[in-house]
């Protein structure tokens, strides 16, 4: 450890007042622009946003998408990530690989699939008919299902790569000590997997939750305006109104979840650790 | 875990990832002239459609310049930052670490919003100006965050030995520092070059006449035309990505820093 | 390497600034449907012409209101297009300037409605349009514009979002439709909403409908007939309805942007597309249909176009004034009864 703290300074400053001028500063004077009105400080913006129903809606809906986008992409990733780590060490370098790799492709791509999978006339749609499970083409696209999926496509690989690492940490023998001493396997799981890999879950969790809130491309453009969320109704509300009140008053419910969001599973991942 | 079950839950989910990036390039390489899968007859002409839309290629120029040259500011930040906090006993060293490492949590499309409002707006600073700004500031939290981990990662003594021995702490930071985390600073920048460049939310609001992100061209290409050249572009942009990221793999073992 | 691209950046981030030192430039804010086309028929002859450069912003309507609404003190665009509602809007906010037709030398040509069209000496009308139903032949017939509320239709039918040009429209012929026409579209409304759920979506740009009806997604919607060359391009068969009510008419007009530094050349450019060749190119092109009333088109192109003043006399227009006194009420009632 150096102790110069003028030269530690001299280093720090540039980012850190770059981050506050540019950043910063800009987004909480947008947050406060929504506790303002000519007579001072007021929450009427707040009240006037949740009497309209379609925001409390919108608000309610972005909320349970996000939880059901976290919740599926945990259980999916458990099983994912256990597959994974039981490869070989060379089959676990190429599924890492082939997992990371949607990350690096642009979510306009990934999402713009979507429309031609989930349409009428898509293979899912075709795939359903040929089974016989409908007789007709049922309407996905523009639904919160579309949205749905099309969020926990880009979101999964962040989840199953943070369980991954958090199993590979945990000892080997705890489940084989476990299962010798006669647990079944949910009780392994839930006495011993779960507690020991807490902190994977955790960071994943959040990734994927707050990714799924402040997603704008999927519900833009597979929910469309009959499945507004936050991130859209935010960009409509300033794009056809000018109406930045209201966009403050999102940006603030934005940022608070995910804050929340953030708290909320730290919290829980060392709770769980006093016991 | 039995082996049959381990199998099929990976195939299953490679097919969930990967295979709608497959279909679309499937589709981009479709003859007929709306976006179909499977696709209608064979043939290159999107592709080459592509290179001849006049809005992508500039839109791809400014995303390369807000890519690149963003992360290089971003780093040209980021590296004094990350060497401060983790070599100092930096005064506010956790306020410090928490406002460089912000624009990460807060919704992308909050900060494009802010910096339209009371930076492009107020100042008349150009839409191009501020987009380099607000790319560079989202990049900057990967940039501390990645070469952060370096400087963890490399033994403090060395330079204190260079010190010692009589180099200035600056001569130390080039000759003894600075070799030793260029990988990590490699993966810095292609953290900050793809996120950058497929960053959507922030560029929202901050597009104006002529100047605008690919994605952002991308977006209302789609809205406006159905054609397959989006299909064709996106699988460009993919195989693009992948070869960077196959490269620095190869080459630096990527994966280690991310 | 660093160091060039670097230098590249800033250089190509104050080129900009250069480059309009070096030629005039004018920008201009415009519908984003088929521009290539229109960069090939009308904007690249006028940059020819006038030895400039034509940057072009895409969006609709009441994005482009709001933008300029925004940009008030410090306008980047010099001319846009609007609908007549929008037209009239940015005039009472005091976004636009007087049109000076002197300057016009095509604007006697025009047909009268679209000389001014909202009196008030701000906008020019370019085009007019009807606003009516395409559907699919083979999957249903349409005779009325309340036939797209039939249960057995209801989840086939995509309708415009109430903030597009079409919203007001639209509704204004479901309403008439139903014998409940008034201008606060309560009950057009109320028609719609009851059905929300069935409704494939409620679209917001109508460049999405070419996709929707070649993925089968949809069997009709009611839109601008400006969207009819590339639906019935498609291989399926989908006739233009022939409701008993008629079809919906509306006009796009051009606007000078108050403050522009370019009026002059704005000016050219508005005199550039609303000349009698060019106005006849687009005709032919089936992508607008003319405002200039001596565009004489053949038969067969007139019939897919809003050609000549009978046409538009049959036409049910909604006054701008009616849409905007109206705008803030139908939002707030779309919201609770529609949207939610």
């Amino acid at each position: 450890m150096f102790q110069n703290r003028a030269e530690a300074l001299a280093l720090a400053l540039p980012a850190a007042v770059f981050a506050t001028v540019i950043f910063l500063v800009p987004v909480v004077i947008v947050l406060a622009e929504g506790f303002r009105s000519p007579a001072g400080w007021t929450f009427s913006a707040y009240t006037n946003f949740f009497s309209e129903p379609l925001n409390r809606l919108v608000l309610v809906r972005t909320f349970k998408l996000g939880i059901a986008v976290t919740v599926v992409s945990a259980i999916i990733g458990y099983a994912a990530a256990f597959a994974i780590v039981n490869l070989s060490a060379s089959g676990k370098g190429r599924m890492i690989g082939l997992i990371s790799l949607p990350l690096m492709i642009s979510p306009v791509a990934r999402t713009y699939a979507w429309i031609v999978i989930l349409g009428r006339t898509g293979i899912v749609n075709q795939a359903l008919q040929a089974v016989g499970l409908s007789d007709e083409p049922i309407r996905l696209l523009f639904t919160e299902t579309a949205v749905f999926i099309g969020l926990l496509q880009l979101f999964l690989p962040l989840m199953i790569l943070s369980l991954i690492s958090a199993l590979e940490n945990m000892p080997k023998d705890a489940i084989l000590a476990a299962r010798v001493l006669g647990a079944n396997w949910f009780q392994v799981f839930w006495k011993v997997i779960l507690p020991l890999t807490r902190e994977g879950l955790v960071v994943g969790g959040t990734l994927v939750f707050t990714g799924s809130l402040t997603a704008y491309i999927t519900p833009a453009i597979l929910g469309g305006s009959k499945v507004l969320m936050l991130e859209t109704l935010l960009f409509q509300r300033v794009t056809v109104a000018n109406d930045f009140v209201s966009a403050s008053v999102i940006a603030f419910i934005l940022i608070a979840m995910c804050f929340a969001a953030n708290l909320l599973l730290k919290r829980l991942a060392t709770a769980r650790n006093k016991r | 875990m039995n082996r049959t079950l381990s199998f099929s839950i990976l195939t299953a989910l490679i097919v969930f990832l990967i295979g709608p990036f497959l279909i679309i390039v499937a589709a981009s390489l479709s003859a007929g002239d709306t976006l179909a899968f499977p696709p209608q007859g064979l043939s290159l002409r999107w592709i080459v459609k592509v290179f001849t839309v006049e809005s992508f290629r500039d839109s791809f120029i400014m995303s390369m310049i807000l890519a690149v040259g963003g992360t290089f500011v971003a780093l040209l930040l980021g590296v004094p930052a990350a060497y401060a906090l983790s070599r100092y006993k930096l005064p506010f060293g956790e306020a410090v670490s928490t406002v460089v490492t912000l624009p990460i949590i807060v919704p992308g499309i909050i900060v494009g919003l802010a910096l339209l409002r009371y930076l492009v707006v107020p100042f008349s600073f150009s839409i191009g100006v501020a987009l380099f700004l607000a790319h560079t500031a989202l990049v900057l939290p990967y940039t501390v965050r990645v070469v952060s981990s370096s400087f963890n990662n490399l033994r403090s003594d060395m330079e204190e030995a260079a010190v010692l021995l009589g180099a200035t702490r600056l001569g130390a930071f080039f000759m003894v520092v600075l070799p030793n985390i260029r990988a990590g600073i490699l993966a810095a920048f292609i953290l900050g070059f793809v996120t950058s460049f497929n960053q959507v939310p922030v560029s929202l609001f901050l597009s104006g006449p002529g100047v605008r992100t690919l994605p952002i061209d991308m977006l209302s290409y789609m809205e406006t035309t159905y054609d397959p050249s989006v299909a064709a572009l996106s699988a460009l942009l993919a195989l693009m990505s992948i070869g960077i990221i196959f490269l620095a793999e190869r080459f630096l073992g990527f994966s280690r820093y991310v | 390497m660093h160091k060039k691209v670097l230098a590249a950046s800033v250089f190509w981030l104050m080129s900009g600034a250069l480059a309009s030192a070096e030629e005039q430039t004018l920008t201009i804010s415009v519908y984003g449907f088929v521009q290539e086309e229109f960069t090939e028929a009308l904007y690249k002859p006028f940059e020819a012409e006038c030895g400039c450069k034509l940057v072009v912003e895409t969006g609709n309507s009441i994005e482009r209101l709001a933008k300029l609404e925004a940009n008030k003190d410090a306008p980047v665009i010099d001319m846009a297009v609007f609908s007549l509602a929008d037209a009239l809007s940015a005039a009472r906010k005091g976004l636009t300037d007087k049109i000076d037709t002197a300057k016009l030398s095509n604007y006697d040509k025009l047909y009268d409605f679209a000389k001014d069209p909202n009196g008030d000496g701000m906008s020019v009308g370019y085009t007019i349009y009807k606003t009516g139903i395409a559907y699919r032949t083979d999957k249903m017939t349409v005779e009325s514009w309340a036939d797209l509320l039939k249960d057995e239709y209801a989840d086939h039918v995509a309708l415009p979002n109430i903030t597009t040009n079409q919203g007001g429209p639209v509704l204004n012929m479901i309403g008439k439709a139903l014998g409940k026409e008034s201008p606060d579209l309560k009950e057009a409304m109320a028609a719609v909403g009851e059905k929300r759920d069935a409704f494939v979506t409620f679209y917001v740009k109508s460049s999405q409908l070419v996709q929707l009806m070649q993925q089968e997604e949809i069997w009709a919607a009611p839109m601008g007939h400006f969207s009819w060359a590339g639906i019935s391009k498609l291989d399926l068969p989908i006739g233009w309805a022939a409701t008993k009510e008629g079809d919906a008419g509306d006009m796009n007009a051009m606007v000078l942007v108050k403050g522009s530094k370019n009026q002059e050349l704005a000016l050219k450019f508005m005199d550039f597309w609303l000349s009698t060749p060019m106005q006849t190119k687009i005709a032919e092109m089936l992508i607008d249909s003319p405002a200039n009333k001596e565009v004489v088109v053949a038969p067969e192109i007139a019939e897919k176009l809003t050609y000549g003043a009978d046409v538009a006399n049959k036409l049910t227009f909604l006054p701008a004034a009616t849409t905007l006194d109206y705008r803030e009420k139908w939002l707030a009632e779309w919201n609770t009864a529609v949207a939610q």
